[in-house]
């Protein structure tokens, strides 16, 4: 038993940390406010080597682990939210499947793109009428000579508005139901291929969340993950993975909340001392900073058990983007508490912090369908 | 060209508040976080730019406790090539003469073209380390060095003088520099350097490595907070009485 | 008992105003040793600069040459050493400016003399110097001793002695040059001034200086409002310049600009010497700071200690009102 970071962990946590505090954080706010997606923050974070964070060096990535990837992933969301999705989109909702799923030779041609920053990555799975039940979905892909051609609509596309390579997941026979679906890598370039609405979020809101509409998209055939109808196998393994890391950025929105927190606390006065001094706000603080923690350690847990090659680990990985998302709402709201007025304006970075974890209890499985995973891992 | 560069890892004490230990001569640390000293870091950059440019190897060497290995060890991935840690440990009270001259013997093997240090630590503000061991190693220095540009045995240096003047020199390698903050942009160590810099290994120099003696040229008899001199009146009330306040009495000044 | 001795500066011509610090200093610390203090005039040309400082030390050591026309540490620490050898003094003194800290700790280092820099204290005690010096930012004050030799070296912090005039007339000593020429290794090429801005922030009446406090460049624009609102011109620290937030020449301190307006607010700047030697003869000094401690309040006249973002848009406000 050790809980201490390796070596190269603790270097990796001090360079993003400073990297994020000084070149993100910065930006955080406005970027809020304009909805702009980073790119030149993208295109830095590429040098450093954070968009193939657990891709072989081989690809042009870093050739890290996950928990490494997980402690990137706080850094950077701590500093900003929109930031930290969009990297952890292209990390473990893209690269990752097609490293894990792909040939050789879609390796090598999309990973090092992924990497570099010239595209970055989006997860084409949601649909208007189908969310939690992934079955639902109505996208199609049909093979017809050296081609799928990709039908349908995919809504709340993290990146969608920006990305250059996008991993879709479509029927092949519907008859099958969920195991006749496939999963596909697509370019943005391919005719048919459009973007459709940007959606106007509550929080993460620089992260182009767009509609995306695929009629009679042509895909070549070698752009198949895996076989034929292993899409939900795929997808699901994939958002295992992916949900360590929402995990991550629930840890570093809820640590950013706690340290503007605890900040204000001390330099608030009311009836003539600094509120910190009042027992009500240390309750508050000690339970936001005990929350937190817990969340790291699952999130640290979950990234291990994928580390050390467990075939399963989705009762950890649903366990700790479960709980984190849990307390990142919490949290964030103990933060605007303690500001107290202030705290609702947005002045005050809580404000949008408060926004900003709402979503970690939607998105890649609510918390909801975290709880099935992890019950049914009991159960069944 | 061969480089090397000093680094002290030091407590960040700029926005945070410092204690005095139960002892009298010593902070309270555990509640500082400590990392490289900041112009420090601007010489190691100013280094691995040299490298870029003319090739070599840079050997970064710092006398500090085991944790200094981390600072070292960022140095590394950020483009060093071998690491020293003198073990503070072993050499009881140290001050900038002691310092340099444990840094002088830990370097006297070490070829150079270009020795590069802070001109001051954030934690001792003693602009003591790279003059002395210039002096110690027999090389010319200038120290608060803003630019240095270096052709083939010459280098041109800046030094910051007071009042925004810059003295021009022209030095011949080797030397050692003394750096200001602001010379260069410290970059970030990527993830790859980071992952090759973690195997690497870190000399360690001890008493028996370095076994003659040190002197120091003083001795810290004690620490106090400094006695307030002419203290501001401190206004008291909301963000808006006090700025009510300042703004009548800048106009009761005649500046409004 | 040997006496005191201390190094006249001197930059393009002119002795600089340290320099009257370092002798008021030095004539105190002889005073209290019953010693002479003796000024050293390195330089070319030197009547002018003789003359300046003639009623302010007891003797002076004069070395003419154009080798001394401008500061080198290497020709200096060459002819210092000679000097030091032949007068024995107890104390050498230096101001702890650019040229002090290139000078003294390297010459000190030669001759094997404890030294120490950056003082803003000094006192004998016991036959053995003792020194206050400040560590972490200027948050604690330390008080050294000198290990007991027979001669010391100290470099000065500027303003840690304020300059009193003197009536004394040195008796005037001059002797060979000793050094022919600036070595190889070490040339002075020339001063570069520096570069011009388009506001020249020393002639300005009202300052706002901005420091790390600030923590990003997307919130100048508060600060530029509010030198805006009182038609003044925004200033800063060295944090501020080293992070490319305003150029050099927007720097107050010991290496920016020293600058003596009719106010200065002082923002997020916590008080470092540097900044303190650039600003401190403002007529009105407002300091706005959320550490109770920062050193800028034993500078300021008036002191706000709260969060900066709090107080600037308010203040900005009650300016325009007041201006209306």
């Amino acid at each position: 038993m050790n809980f201490d970071l390796t070596s190269d962990q603790k270097m990796l946590q001090d360079q993003v940390r400073k990297f994020a505090q000084t070149e993100l954080a910065p930006l955080a706010p406005e970027i809020d406010k304009s909805g702009e997606f980073p790119w030149p923050s993208l295109k830095k974070m590429a040098k450093l080597g954070l968009l193939g964070v657990i891709v072989p060096e081989k690809y042009g990535g870093s050739g890290f682990d996950f928990v490494s990837l997980a402690i990137a992933i706080e850094e950077i969301s701590r500093a900003c939210a929109s930031t930290g999705v969009i990297v952890a989109v292209n990390n473990s909702l893209t690269t990752y499947p097609i490293l894990e799923f792909s040939s050789e030779e879609l390796k090598k041609k999309y990973l090092p793109q992924l990497c570099s920053g010239e595209k970055i990555g989006a997860f084409g799975l949601t649909e208007p009428n189908a969310g939690s039940d992934v079955a639902a979905m109505e996208s199609t892909a049909r093979l017809e000579g050296d081609h799928y051609i990709v039908n349908g609509t995919k809504r709340f596309i993290t990146n969608g508005g920006e990305a250059g390579i996008y991993v879709v997941f479509a029927y092949t026979n519907r008859d099958l139901k969920h195991k006749g679906i496939s999963a596909f890598v697509v370019e943005r370039d391919t005719p048919g291929f459009s973007v459709g609405k940007h959606e106007d979020l509550m929080g993460i809101r620089a992260t182009a969340n767009c509609e995306l509409m695929f009629e009679d998209v042509k895909v070549p055939k070698e752009n198949l993950l895996g076989k034929e109808g292993d899409g939900f196998k795929i997808c699901m393994n994939t958002l295992d993975v992916s949900r360590i890391d929402i995990g991550a950025q629930a840890v570093g929105i809820a640590q950013a909340a706690l340290d503007e927190a605890v900040r204000y606390s001390k330099e608030r006065k009311a009836f003539g001392q600094p509120i910190c001094n009042f027992e009500m706000i240390e309750a508050l603080i000690a339970e936001m900073a005990t929350e937190i923690q817990a969340a790291r350690l699952l999130v640290h847990y979950a990234g291990f058990c994928k580390d050390k090659g467990m075939q399963k680990f989705s009762k950890e990985a649903a366990m700790s983007k479960y709980y984190a998302s849990d307390i990142a709402v919490d949290v964030t709201r103990k933060a605007v508490q303690i500001h107290g007025g202030y705290g609702y304006s947005k002045e005050y970075a809580v404000e949008r912090l408060y926004r900003d974890a709402k979503i970690l209890e939607l998105y890649e499985g609510t918390s909801e369908i975290q709880k099935i995973v992890i019950a049914r891992e009991l159960t069944r | 060209m061969d480089l090397i560069v000093c680094l002290k890892r030091v407590p960040q004490t700029a926005e945070a508040e410092v204690q005095i230990g139960p002892s009298g001569k010593e902070i309270v640390r555990d509640r500082l976080t400590f990392d490289m000293n900041e112009a420090d870091s601007y010489a190691l950059e100013e280094a691995i730019l040299l490298k870029e440019k003319f090739g070599g190897t840079i050997t970064v060497i710092s006398l500090g406790l085991p944790d200094a290995e981390d600072t070292l060890r960022i140095a590394l991935a950020k483009g060093a090539d071998h690491a020293i840690r003198i073990k503070a440990e072993d050499f009881g009270e140290l001050d900038g003469f002691k310092t340099a001259s444990l840094l002088k013997d830990a370097l006297v093997n070490v070829k150079f073209d270009v020795l590069l240090t802070g001109c001051v630590a954030t934690d001792d503000s003693l602009y003591q380390v790279g003059p002395v061991l210039a002096e110690l190693l027999g090389a010319p220095h200038a120290t608060l060095v803003g630019k240095i540009e270096i052709a083939g045995e010459k280098a041109h240096v800046n030094r910051e003088l007071e009042g925004g003047l810059i003295e021009h020199l022209e030095m011949s390698l080797p030397a050692v520099f003394a750096v200001q903050t602001g010379i260069n942009e410290p970059r970030y160590a990527s993830l790859i350097a980071i992952r090759r810099a973690a195997g690497k290994e870190i000399k360690l120099l001890g008493k028996d490595d370095i076994p003659s003696e040190h002197r120091v040229n003083s001795t810290l008899e004690k620490l106090f907070v400094p006695p307030a001199g002419k203290r501001a009146e401190i206004m008291t009330g909301t963000a808006d009485e006090v700025s009510a306040r300042t703004a009548s009495l800048i106009k009761e000044k005649g500046l409004i | 008992m040997a006496d005191i001795l201390a190094l006249v500066e001197h930059r393009q011509g002119a002795v600089r105003d340290v320099t009257f610090e370092l002798l008021t200093c030095g004539r105190k610390m002889a005073g209290t040793l019953n010693a002479k203090l003796t000024g050293v005039v390195l330089g070319h040309k030197t009547d002018d600069l003789v003359a300046r400082v003639r009623n302010h030390a007891h003797r002076l050591i004069v070395m003419d040459s154009e080798v001394f026309e401008n500061f080198n540490a290497e020709t200096y620490q060459h002819a210092l050493v000679k000097i030091i050898e032949r007068e024995h003094p107890y104390l050498s003194l230096f101001a702890n400016t650019a040229f002090g800290i290139d000078l003294c700790p390297a010459l000190a280092t030669q001759m094997g003399y404890p030294f120490t820099t950056d003082c803003i204290g000094v006192e004998i005690v016991d036959g053995q110097v003792r020194a206050t010096r400040q560590l972490y930012d200027g948050k604690l004050d330390a008080q050294v001793r000198l290990t007991a030799a027979d001669s010391y070296m100290l470099t000065m912090r500027s303003g840690a002695c304020p300059a009193e005039g003197s009536d004394l007339t040195a008796e005037v000593e001059r002797i060979e040059t000793l050094v022919a020429s600036q070595p190889e290794y070490r040339k002075f090429i020339e001063y570069i001034e520096a570069a011009v801005g388009d506001v020249d922030i020393t002639k300005a009446d009202v300052i706002v200086g901005v420091g790390r406090g600030i923590k990003e460049q997307a919130n100048m624009p508060m600060i530029e409002e509010l030198a805006k609102a009182l038609g003044g011109v925004v200033a800063c620290s060295r944090p501020v310049v080293d992070a490319n937030w305003l150029t050099k020449d927007r720097q107050v301190g010991s290496s920016g600009k020293t600058v003596k307006p009719k106010l200065y607010i002082a923002i997020g700047i916590s008080g470092a010497f540097q900044h303190i030697a650039g600003m401190k003869s403002s007529d009105t000094i407002i300091a706005i700071n959320k550490d109770p401690n920062a050193p800028i309040f034993n500078e300021a006249d008036y002191g706000i200690v709260d969060d900066l973002f709090k107080v600037v848009p308010v203040l900005k406000n009650k300016i325009l009102e007041l201006k209306k």
